[in-house]
């Protein structure tokens, strides 16, 4: 059937993919791949000379083969020894390279723009696809081959006695090894499906749950929201269950063959006894090896829904691509917007129409709005996350469309409102800012954010742990430790979003004292939905209908 | 070295305990796999006999007992399989169920200063990796024991010497376990740890992406998670050159016992006792059958390493009290009017830290306003906290008309509160469902009320679906201030006589705190309000009002 080997084809495309990104560990795999047939032909000669010896020591035949056994079973052990280091070896490797590659494919290509949206799941999701790659080689890839490379050795073995009997036993054999698990890997990839949208909702509804506990004990929806989770729960695993149902099916199926095929060697009527035993201790052997292929073919379905997810994530293009020929960063850090226009899709109303605004180096301007105005959006374009649609955006004089966007990093800095804490130290947390920050100058910036002295209060200091999100701290201090980290960049142009959410008045009074104090010549963009009334400002602007209008506090 | 079972152990101990026990359909499953396969390979024997000695034996029987045995076998791994899945199933179900209970039991002060991400992670992740422990750990564990005792005893019954081969061989794995195993168990596991680890940064960095690449570390950051991944690389072959050993010995132990059992019977059948050829064939082909269930334990292994991880993050969760004391008086109290008093509350969060309420007294008469005020860490949240009965004084007491805020059934409390908070909670469903939480029951009459009152049909009207609006996870997005409408709403559809603001606009432009207020304002009418909010908010609303101060000895101005 043409359609269902297109199918298949479409399917594996992505596995293959993956597989040719391994370049560099090629020759690792490939040493991994031979000791694997290796070990497998002397776990195949071992079960041969086993049963040579057995058949003819019933037919009262003395052979002097312990000795060989011993000899093949001590290369069989070593072979399996050698196999099991080598392929893991190189599976470390892969998966490592597997990983860095696509750190790199998304910070280049679409990663800034997927983090600046808020996906934090969606990539959360992708760290799981890339997880879900872990089996290709060692799972999927060498059993395969395995099983490939057995064909011939049963033709050879069953072949001589009877070759109706090798014919019915390759067919079973080529049912367990391929019919099945091509079976089984289209089988998971529909379960996948249903299983990852299900596994969506349940976690939806759990940090549903999770955020909202005051509010739903206050209406005493304990009931009905625990119920909810349960029922989002029982998604997931009818899914699983239908999956667990055919993996059994399937095994079984896989097994039956298996003992079919034995069955037929055992009621072979040979001329030569001796050459039965041998190949129904072959066919034992090479069933055993081809038995966990239905199970691989579930990991492959798996596996290939992930791999084209996590291609198609990585292949994605930056939204800007940079220039071919980029200009030289110019040496002044004025910022103008000249009528851009934006919006972020085609079908999308308009976020700016015309919108015009200078920011003199060294000044400091407000832009007001109701949240959804588009505030944020005036860093995205400032900093090449996104290109206008019309009108142009001039860095000292420059339209930023010629410039490379890592350059514009390092004159713009941007604190955004889903800025990410890293779990690591809080030093490292703000030295990414500036590697070469020492401590004096970081410590200046934990006060200068309002934190400085809580952080001295820690028996750990500068190396106190930062969780995992920031979970270590309050939402508050997490959002002032990022404050510290923007602050801490060499950046002349400052771009804070949104800068005291989850801080209480009194902190954003005193941090804006601060921020008034410590700027010193540089540029302040800052966004916000309303002022304390004590920031010094050049400008106030309220963003209305895609259009800046002067405003008065 | 004084050892103390830690709570991880200690609770993964008892998971196992009670794990074997809900798991003895399967084990039981796995062990008549085991009969039937002695059954099969006897039936094989003699199968192969009669090959060798075409004249010797019918094969009839051989043959249909083979095919019966192989047929009952395969309808036996439908079976294992699923209640492999069922175990799993159900145990990530009660995990789940329980967890989520006791958080929910143990309310929202009981989270305090943990993300809801990172426990939501737990109570998904984690338990989702505890399926290996009770769908495939523990069984295979049993099975392992006395699957091949059983397979020792078949041989031994064909002939003891076999027998006492397999045995012997039986005997040496848990010993070349043993001494493969000394020295790598404890490093295993902390390799284990670490592999999780670099997982979790290579999860992180992939959050932070954006962060990364606006500071223009991207490449810094790729090149340090390669090396932390070769590190790791290097440390673990360290650690599986002599792990692999004790699969190598497992594979030596089967060979020794195929060549020692191969060797007992050589001598006799080469001296002519054919007879006894299908009673070798036999003991031969129990080999593999005899070391399968083994292999199929260490091949689970990884499993009960990922418990173990996730047993250390389940016990970390905060639990609630053994047992909460029941309320010594069960009232509720009538909904015409809350009057609130407290009388010398005291209370401590963290003792480091000192105390956030000191001798607190107040009195707040029904169905008055009284607006709390003063910088973050004066102990406004913690007022509502223990109104809502989220946490308790430490001395002193609350009173609701005169009765003892702890002598109320915690479901009496919730009947007469309402709160709005900064971002009201909304949960993934229609608009309308949002708003029925509080009063699931509420007459379609009612509900129109409460939506004209919370003014939320100004923007659910200009909705296609209108109030059937999905919102959240994939549904349409709010804005703040539709989002506070919803709660207003909420709210009056309560009609609870007990209302705490939280800085209830605090998120909100200008603009739109006027429209939020003045529905607040018509929500306040006839109702005992609490509010917490900074200054200028609190002079739109006429009351008392209570100055935390930052002396933590607040006094009370009348203004009403």
């Amino acid at each position: 059937m043409p359609t269902r080997s297109v199918r298949l084809t479409e399917a594996l495309t992505p596995l293959f993919r993956i597989v040719a990104l391994w370049r560099a560990q090629r020759p690792i795999l490939l040493a991994g791949i031979l000791t694997a047939l290796a070990a497998l032909a002397a776990g195949i000669a071992l079960m041969a000379a086993a049963g040579d010896l057995i058949g003819s020591a019933t037919l009262g035949i003395a052979l002097a083969v312990p000795s060989v056994l011993a000899i093949i079973g001590l290369a069989r052990v070593t072979l399996r020894y050698l196999e099991r280091l080598i392929t893991h070896d190189g599976t470390f490797r892969a998966l490592a390279a597997l990983r860095v590659w696509f750190f790199r494919s998304l910070a280049f290509g679409a990663g800034g723009g997927l983090g600046y949206r808020s996906a934090g799941d969606i990539l959360a999701r992708l760290v799981n696809d890339i997880e879900a790659l872990d089996g290709i080689f060692l799972r999927i890839l060498i059993p395969a081959l395995s099983a490939l490379a057995l064909i011939p050795v049963l033709i050879i073995a069953i072949g001589r006695e009877s070759p109706a009997a090798a014919a019915l036993a390759l067919a079973l054999f080529v049912i367990v090894a391929f019919t099945l698990p091509i079976r089984a890997m289209a089988r998971s990839r529909q379960s996948a499906a249903a299983e990852a949208e299900a596994g969506g909702a349940l976690r939806t509804a759990t940090l549903d749950t999770l955020a909202g506990l005051r509010e739903i004990k206050v209406f005493g929806a304990e009931g009905r929201m625990l119920a909810h989770v349960q029922s989002q729960e029982s998604r997931l695993f009818t899914a699983e269950r239908t999956l667990a149902r055919h993996t059994g099916t399937l095994q079984a199926l896989a097994f039956l063959a298996a003992q079919a095929a034995l069955l037929t060697i055992l009621l072979i009527h040979g001329t030569q006894p001796v050459a039965i035993v041998i190949a129904a201790f072959v066919v034992i052997a090479a069933f055993e090896t081809a038995g966990i292929l239905p199970r691989a073919g579930i990991i492959a379905g798996r596996a290939a829904a992930a791999a084209a997810r996590v291609l198609e994530a990585a292949e994605t293009p930056p939204r800007v691509p940079d220039p071919v020929a980029p200009a030289t960063l110019p040496a002044a850090t004025s910022l103008t917007f000249d009528a851009v226009s934006f919006r972020w899709t085609p079908d999308a109303p308009p976020v700016f129409d015309h919108l015009s605004l200078q920011i003199p180096a060294g000044s400091r301007i407000a832009v007001l709005g109701p949240s959804g105005a588009g505030k944020s959006t005036l860093a995205a374009l400032a900093l090449k996350l996104a290109a206008p649609d019309s009108g142009e955006i001039r860095l000292g004089g420059t339209n930023i469309a010629t410039l490379r966007a890592q350059e514009i990093h390092t004159r713009i800095t941007w604190l955004a409102q889903a800025t990410h804490l890293f779990a690591d130290t809080i030093a490292n947390n703000l030295r990414l800012a500036r590697p070469d920050a020492d401590d004096q100058t970081i410590w200046a910036a934990l006060d200068a954010a309002q934190i400085g002295d809580t952080i001295r209060t820690l028996p750990d200091q500068l190396d106190t742990w930062v969780g995992e999100f920031g979970s270590q701290f309050s939402g508050g201090q997490g959002r002032r430790l990022a404050l510290a980290r923007t602050l801490l960049s060499p950046a002349p142009i400052l771009i804070l979003d949104e800068p005291c959410a989850g801080l209480d008045l009194e902190t954003e009074q005193a941090f804006m004292r601060t921020i008034n104090e410590t700027l010193a010549n540089r540029t302040l963009l800052l966004i916000t939905h309303r002022l304390t009334g004590i920031e010094k400002l050049d400008r106030v602007y309220r963003l209305q209908n895609g259009k800046l209008t002067a405003a008065t506090r | 070295m004084a050892r103390s079972v830690s709570p991880a152990k200690f609770w993964i101990k008892h998971e196992i305990k009670a794990g074997r026990r809900r798991a003895a359909p399967l084990i039981g499953l796995g062990l008549l796999g085991t009969l039937l396969a002695i059954g099969q390979i006897f039936c094989a024997a003699h199968l192969l006999a009669a090959a060798l000695h075409p004249a010797a034996a019918p094969i009839a029987l051989p043959a249909i007992g083979f095919a019966f045995a192989a047929l009952a076998r395969a309808g036996l791994i439908v079976a294992q399989e699923r209640e492999a899945s069922r175990l799993g199933i159900a145990a990530r179900r009660r995990l789940r169920s329980t967890t989520l209970g006791n958080l929910m039991a143990l309310g929202p002060s009981g989270l305090r200063g943990r993300h809801s991400a990172d426990i939501a992670s737990i109570i998904i992740d984690r338990i989702e990796a505890l399926d290996g422990l009770h769908g495939r750990w523990i069984p295979a564990a049993s099975v392992a024991l006395f699957g091949p005792a059983l397979i020792i005893i078949a041989a031994g019954l064909a002939d003891i010497r076999s027998g006492l081969i397999l045995l012997l061989t039986g005997l040496l794995v848990p010993v070349s376990m043993a001494i493969t195993g000394i020295g790598t168990g404890l490093a295993a596991r902390r390799q284990f740890t670490a592999m999780t680890r670099l997982q979790t940064r290579f999860l992180d960095r992939i959050r932070g992406i954006a962060t990364i690449v606006l500071a223009g570390r991207a490449d810094a950051e790729a090149a340090t998670l390669g090396q932390a991944a070769a590190d790791l690389r290097r440390r673990t072959m360290r650690i599986l050159r002599v792990a692999f050993l004790n699969a190598t010995a497992l594979d030596l132990l089967a060979a020794a016992a195929l060549i020692g059992i191969a060797i007992r019977f050589a001598t006799p059948l080469l001296a002519g006792h054919l007879a006894l050829a299908p009673t070798a064939l036999f003991c031969i082909l129990l080999v593999p059958e005899f070391f399968a269930p083994i292999r199929a334990f260490s091949a689970v292994y990884q499993d009960r390493m990922t418990a173990q991880t996730a047993a250390e993050d389940l016990v970390a969760l905060p639990q609630p009290a053994p047992t909460a004391p029941p309320p010594p008086i069960i009232r509720t109290v009538p909904a015409q009017g809350v009057a609130i008093a407290f009388e010398d509350v005291s209370f401590t969060w963290d003792e480091a830290r000192g105390p956030v309420l000191h001798n607190l007294s107040f009195r707040l008469p029904a169905n008055e306003t009284m607006m709390l005020v003063g910088p973050s860490g004066s102990g406004k949240s913690t007022i509502l906290e223990l109104l809502l009965g989220f946490a308790h004084p430490q001395s002193g007491r609350i009173t609701l008309n005169g009765a003892p805020l702890d002598s109320l059934v915690p479901a009496a409390l919730a009947r007469i509160t309402a709160i709005i908070g900064q971002k009201p909670f909304l949960f993934a469903g229609t608009i309308e469902d949002n708003i029925r939480l509080g009063r699931p029951e509420a007459s379609d009459a009612e509900l129109r009320d409460a939506i004209r009152l919370a003014r939320v049909a100004d923007f659910t009207d200009t909705l296609p679906r209108g109030l059937a609006t999905r919102i959240g996870d994939g549904g349409y997005g709010l804005s703040g201030g539709q989002a506070q409408r919803i709660a207003i709403a909420r709210a009056f559809l309560k009609d609870a006589k007990l209302l705490l603001l939280d800085e209830p606009t605090a998120q909100l432009d200008p603009a739109t705190e006027r429209d939020v207020l003045d529905s607040l304002k018509r929500l306040a009418i006839g109702r005992t309000v609490i509010l917490a909010s900074h200054a200028a908010f609190a002079h739109e609303f006429t009351g008392r009002k209570l100055d935390l101060g930052t002396t933590r000895t607040p006094h009370l101005e009348g203004v009403a």
